[in-house]
């Protein structure tokens, strides 16, 4: 339940920033995408069947404020979800690095793998245009996602929960 | 039973049902009064009052900003007067706002009254989540007699159709995203064509026959024919047209003609106006 609260406050938050802060900003990228970060997190320490559900509700959420057709992010968060489960259960890599790391590609293949599920495989050869602005975002997601997880590692500490992988 | 295969594989196969369950809901589509929608429809619900508070501290942080510049060149001239000057500069910058969204509901009003439209004005208080996709969210939603599928206009053209909505709010799809498509023509030479939205920005004009003659600078509007927008309605100019290449159709790239990084207060018309058939008709 706890878990469920910490990342609910966490997406809604991330969520509100992601709506509102481009309407100040011009220039898109330089947000980074929490959504992500928040998935990567879920799967390298937290690996049971509520995380899991979790980061299909935090995507699902997204779709609310995202995109046009719902369940496309709930499919990308929960696909990134499953590769960092499955990185750190069976290579037993969960450092902040490899999870910056991940975020930075997380942010790209989530965009590109929406573009080629809603427009098709044609849409992601015309998005070459997008790239620069698509590794900057990536890139800005990669460094700020280590402050993210020592926010979220903090909270859990406060609240009781476990900060290293944990199994049900 | 703990070391059997489902319990073991339990997280991996809970997430691959996800993604068996995220890929149906994508197939098939999540439709106003669906079970799925109403998830949707809570968080668009709840994130609502956040999004309309950081739209007004924004609104005041572009103000204050104004302000700040407008007092350098006051010191400049009088330091004396400064913080005089400073209160004047504020009140002036409010003053501006204030008149800038007066002159927009204006036009807004003006708009509805010549294409004898029902429509509710609307602000805009948030952007697409992920920047992906190009939308928007309003400040109004069903309770304002909003339905998904309703058109969505400024003073400068056509914006985008509402998508999915909420009590007191509503998604856009702008018509400059590239899941968007409406019927369009070119106002010269009455060349018909479907207006799509692209990956990153801009407007194509498609199927349009290459016997067509398109110019650069000629105005696209609505055809109305697709049942969402009236017709008439500005769409954008015809930025480039591309005859080379193989292929049946002309290359045609149109610039909207709404401004959609700058929109602060749209129209939604409620009830199409009625067809010249039904006026003859009637």
């Amino acid at each position: 339940m706890r878990l469920i609260l910490l990342f609910a406050i966490f997406a809604m938050l991330g969520l509100a920033l992601e709506t509102a802060i481009p309407h100040l900003i011009s220039f898109r990228p330089l947000l980074p995408n929490l959504i992500v970060i928040l998935a990567v997190d879920l799967g390298f320490r937290h690996h049971s069947i509520t995380a899991a559900l979790l980061a299909f509700a935090i995507g699902y959420a997204t779709d609310a404020f995202a995109g046009s057709h719902p369940g496309l992010n709930a499919f990308m968060i929960t696909l990134i979800f499953l590769v960092c489960f499955e990185i750190s259960s069976r290579l037993m890599v969960t450092s902040t690095f490899v999870g910056a790391t991940v975020v930075f590609f997380g942010v790209i293949l989530t965009a590109l793998g929406a573009i080629a599920i809603s427009s098709g495989f044609e849409a992601v050869s015309q998005s070459g245009s997008i790239m620069p602005s698509l590794a900057l975002q990536a890139g800005i997601s990669a460094i700020v996602a280590p402050f993210v997880f020592s926010i979220l590692a903090r909270c859990k500490r406060a609240i009781g929960l476990p900060v290293a992988p944990a199994r049900e | 039973m703990r070391g059997g295969f489902l319990w073991r594989n339990r997280v991996l196969l809970t997430a691959g049902m996800l993604l068996v369950l995220s890929l149906h809901l994508v197939s098939t589509g999540v439709h106003p009064g669906d079970l799925a929608a109403r998830p949707q429809s809570m968080f668009l619900e709840i994130l609502r009052p956040i999004d309309a508070a950081l739209a007004r501290v924004s609104e005041g942080a572009r103000s204050i900003v104004n302000g700040y510049f407008e007092l350098i060149h006051v010191r400049e001239d009088n330091v004396r007067l400064r913080s005089e000057l400073a209160q004047v500069t504020n009140d002036r910058a409010r003053l501006a706002e204030l008149e800038a969204e007066n002159q927009h509901l204006s036009e807004l009003l003006e708009l509805r009254d010549v294409l004898g439209l029902h429509a509710v004005a609307a602000n805009v208080i948030g952007s697409d989540a992920t920047g992906l996709s190009h939308t928007l969210i309003l400040s109004a939603g069903s309770s304002n007699g909003l339905k998904p599928g309703m058109a969505v206009l400024s003073n400068q053209g056509v914006v985008g159709k509402i998508i999915a909505i909420s009590p007191h709010a509503s998604r856009v799809l702008l018509i400059d995203d590239h899941n968007s498509a409406l019927d369009g023509f070119d106002q010269r030479s009455r060349a018909r064509g479907i207006v799509a939205g692209m990956v990153d920005e801009g407007l194509i004009l498609k199927y349009v026959d290459r016997s067509q003659d398109l110019k650069s600078g000629d105005a696209i509007v609505t055809s109305g024919l697709d049942g969402i927008f009236p017709r008439g309605l500005l769409v954008g100019t015809v930025k480039s047209v591309h005859r080379e290449g193989p292929g049946l159709f002309l290359s045609v790239g149109i610039t909207p003609g709404v401004d959609f990084r700058s929109l602060e207060q749209v129209l939604i018309v409620t009830q199409q106006p009625p067809h010249l058939d039904d006026k003859v008709k009637g």
